[in-house]
């Protein structure tokens, strides 16, 4: 399902001696897996999850999602890969503003060539999945944080998507939405047979999730002309 | 959702910002509208006006002052030719059709007249009679009279009914008014576009009658002779319809060399007034409002630019959802077409409105016709260069957009 093999990819101003070298030697998720991505800040978990989703293209190494070899494709080819095959959740929700709960989700189904599917319906089902049946036409400022993280799972659940990137999705929450949120995920995944790779600094969390990937030695950061290390990714 | 939906939505969702954008577009293109047709009606009346007659002879003095007075009915008249100038051109070979005319009085504003029955056999560009009636006949006694349309529809004159000319050709309060010398409608003309929709059509005999009866008071007061008045007998200009326009100017030296008075050519002294003082006029109002148009479009590149970059992260998740490059770009474009398309149409709306708003007062005043709904070609292609504005100030941030590398802006945490 998920394949990267000596992915290496240079981050930030290389000019300027400024930049981070990530290097993956191997990583595997098979269909249905669930995996913590854990580590320290600026270990290089986003930018993994960012590998997978195409959003960052690698200088070298093979990436192997959903049946395609990432590198080969064309920068729309991408887009639509994306769309069809990942759904994305972030730790700040990142919903549009001018759109309410049923909407945000419609407009997720559809840039995933979804072709055929109604996407008014299918929007309503799945945030009646996540149990937002009665918030469906409240906008983000209208809504608590918990329920805006649960119209962006069911944002990217909509399309029914074969793998769930989801950054940080509880970073944002308090301990009892967090884990509220995360129970969410989970279950979704299992219910969807979803890979699911998640990023996580709660430990406990991670703990829950049969699988967990350290990524604190993918990232190395250059040093610069004085001497200090420069920024991380 | 479609992308036009989602653009839309983006506009409603700033609406303060794209309502203060639509009103600058909108002004700019009310402006440029208004001008454009003001300027394309003003040259059709008037031309429509101009080519009623070959040559206006009259008194010595401006030709255009001649030509405003007796042809538009506005200027004073420069004065005045023995009635016997016109009897010996009348019947020149040259002459397809001519008339004298006589002013001295009005009615309400309106300027009376004094001509001859044969003033409405003048034939119009395909030959066929210019004055239709609209109801009643042309007059037959000394004080009868036909009114133009504008002068019934506002002073509510109708068939048989009685008024009193007022001395002067401007309606001046306290003008003495010549109660011993009643006129009475004989005939209504239908509207024909031009400035003699305002004229009171009487006969020239009526004028001479109440001017000489004006003379023999004043002389009788000051003792003095009165002259015979059939030898003083004048008209304040003639107007002539050529057998062909190529003797106008022929026509015209003539008249000057042998008469006291001149003669000019209508068509040439309005090309000359617009393009000496109406065209300067209009190009300065077609910069400002030009001016105005640029700014408003710098607003909508502005303005898009400014959201664009405020909705670097919607962008960016459009992009993570799956959305094209070409979609954001598009998305974004739209938004600009469409605050254009709606400012271009609202302006059109305003300036015509405000045209279709004045063009009673303007018809009451001086006899010009606007056609307030009527877009010309010059107006279109205008209306067209706006829209090509409005597309290339939205191109900009398109392009940007498009250019957007979502990773930077998603800035994820780690």
């Amino acid at each position: 399902m998920i394949r990267l093999n000596k992915v290496s990819l240079r981050l930030g101003n290389a000019s300027r001696s400024s930049s981070v070298q990530f290097d993956l030697p191997n990583f595997e998720a098979a269909q249905g897996e669930k995996v913590a991505l854990i580590g320290p800040s600026g270990c290089g978990k986003s930018t993994l999850l960012n590998l997978v989703a195409g959003l960052y293209r690698a200088d070298a190494g093979k990436i192997q999602v959903a049946g395609s070899n990432l590198p080969t494709l064309t920068p729309a080819q991408l887009d639509r890969h994306r769309g069809a095959h990942c759904g994305m959740v972030f730790q700040t929700f990142r919903l549009l503003t001018p759109f309410t709960a049923v909407e945000n989700v419609a407009i997720g189904l559809r840039f995933g060539s979804r072709k055929g599917m109604d996407v008014q319906t299918k929007a309503r089902e799945v945030l009646r999945r996540v149990g937002l049946s009665n918030r469906l036409h409240a906008r983000p400022n209208q809504l608590s944080v918990g329920e805006r993280q649960r119209v962006a799972i069911a944002r990217a659940i909509a399309g029914g998507p074969s793998i769930l990137l989801a950054d940080e999705p509880t970073g944002s929450l308090d301990p009892k939405t967090g884990r509220e949120i995360f129970r969410l995920l989970l279950e979704i995944a299992e219910a969807d047979n979803c890979t699911l790779l998640m990023v996580t600094h709660d430990l406990t969390l991670a703990s829950e999730l049969p699988n967990r990937f350290d990524c604190s030695k993918l990232v190395k950061t250059n040093k610069n002309e004085d001497g200090k290390e420069a920024n991380s990714a | 959702m479609s992308l036009t939906a989602m653009a839309w939505r983006y506009l409603r969702f700033r609406w303060f910002v794209s309502l203060l954008t639509l009103f600058g577009i909108a002004i700019g293109v009310a402006l440029v509208s208004a001008v454009l047709a003001l300027r394309h009606q003003s040259e059709q009346a008037f031309s429509k006006d101009a080519v009623l007659y070959d040559l206006v002879a009259g008194g010595k003095g401006s030709p255009l002052q001649l030509i405003l007075s007796s042809v538009y009915h506005l200027d004073s008249p420069t004065g005045n030719l023995p009635y016997s100038d016109y009897q010996r051109f009348q019947h020149d070979s040259r002459v397809l059709w001519s008339a004298p005319i006589g002013l001295g009085d009005n009615y309400k504003g309106y300027r009376i007249v004094g001509t001859e029955v044969h003033f409405f056999d003048l034939p119009d560009q395909d030959g066929k009679p210019f004055f239709q009636l609209a109801r009643g006949r042309i007059f037959e006694d000394t004080f009868e009279v036909v009114i133009g349309s504008q002068v019934a529809s506002s002073t509510s004159l109708d068939l048989d009914d009685v008024f009193f000319g007022t001395h002067g050709l401007v309606e001046v309060p306290g003008a003495e008014i010549h109660r011993d010398f009643p006129y009475r409608v004989s005939g209504v003309l239908a509207p024909t576009g031009t400035a003699q929709d305002r004229a009171i059509f009487g006969t020239l005999s009526s004028v001479w009658e109440i001017h000489e009866s004006e003379d023999r008071l004043h002389s009788a007061i000051l003792g003095s002779a009165v002259l015979e008045s059939r030898q003083k007998r004048e008209a304040t200009a003639i107007l002539f319809r050529l057998k062909t326009p190529g003797l106008r100017l022929w026509m015209a030296d003539e008249i000057r060399n042998s008469t006291q008075g001149i003669a000019t050519v209508p068509v040439n002294e309005i090309l000359r007034f617009q393009r000496s003082i109406i065209d300067p006029l209009q190009r300065i109002l077609l910069s400002i409002s030009a001016a105005v148009i640029v700014v408003a479009f710098l607003t909508v590149f502005l303005t898009l630019y400014q959201a664009a970059e405020r909705r670097r992260q919607d962008i960016a998740i459009l992009r993570a959802l799956g959305a094209l490059r070409s979609e954001i770009a598009f998305l974004v474009f739209f938004e600009g077409l469409m605050l254009a398309a709606i400012g271009i149409i609202l302006g059109l709306l305003l300036g015509h409105g405000g045209l279709a708003l004045g063009s009673e007062t303007l018809y009451a005043k001086t006899g010009f016709l606007v056609h307030p709904w009527e877009i010309s070609k010059t107006e279109s292609f205008a209306l067209l260069a706006m829209g090509l504005c409005g597309a290339i100030a939205s191109l900009f941030p398109a392009i940007t957009s498009y250019r957007r590398t979502p990773i930077l802006d998603l800035q994820l945490n780690e």
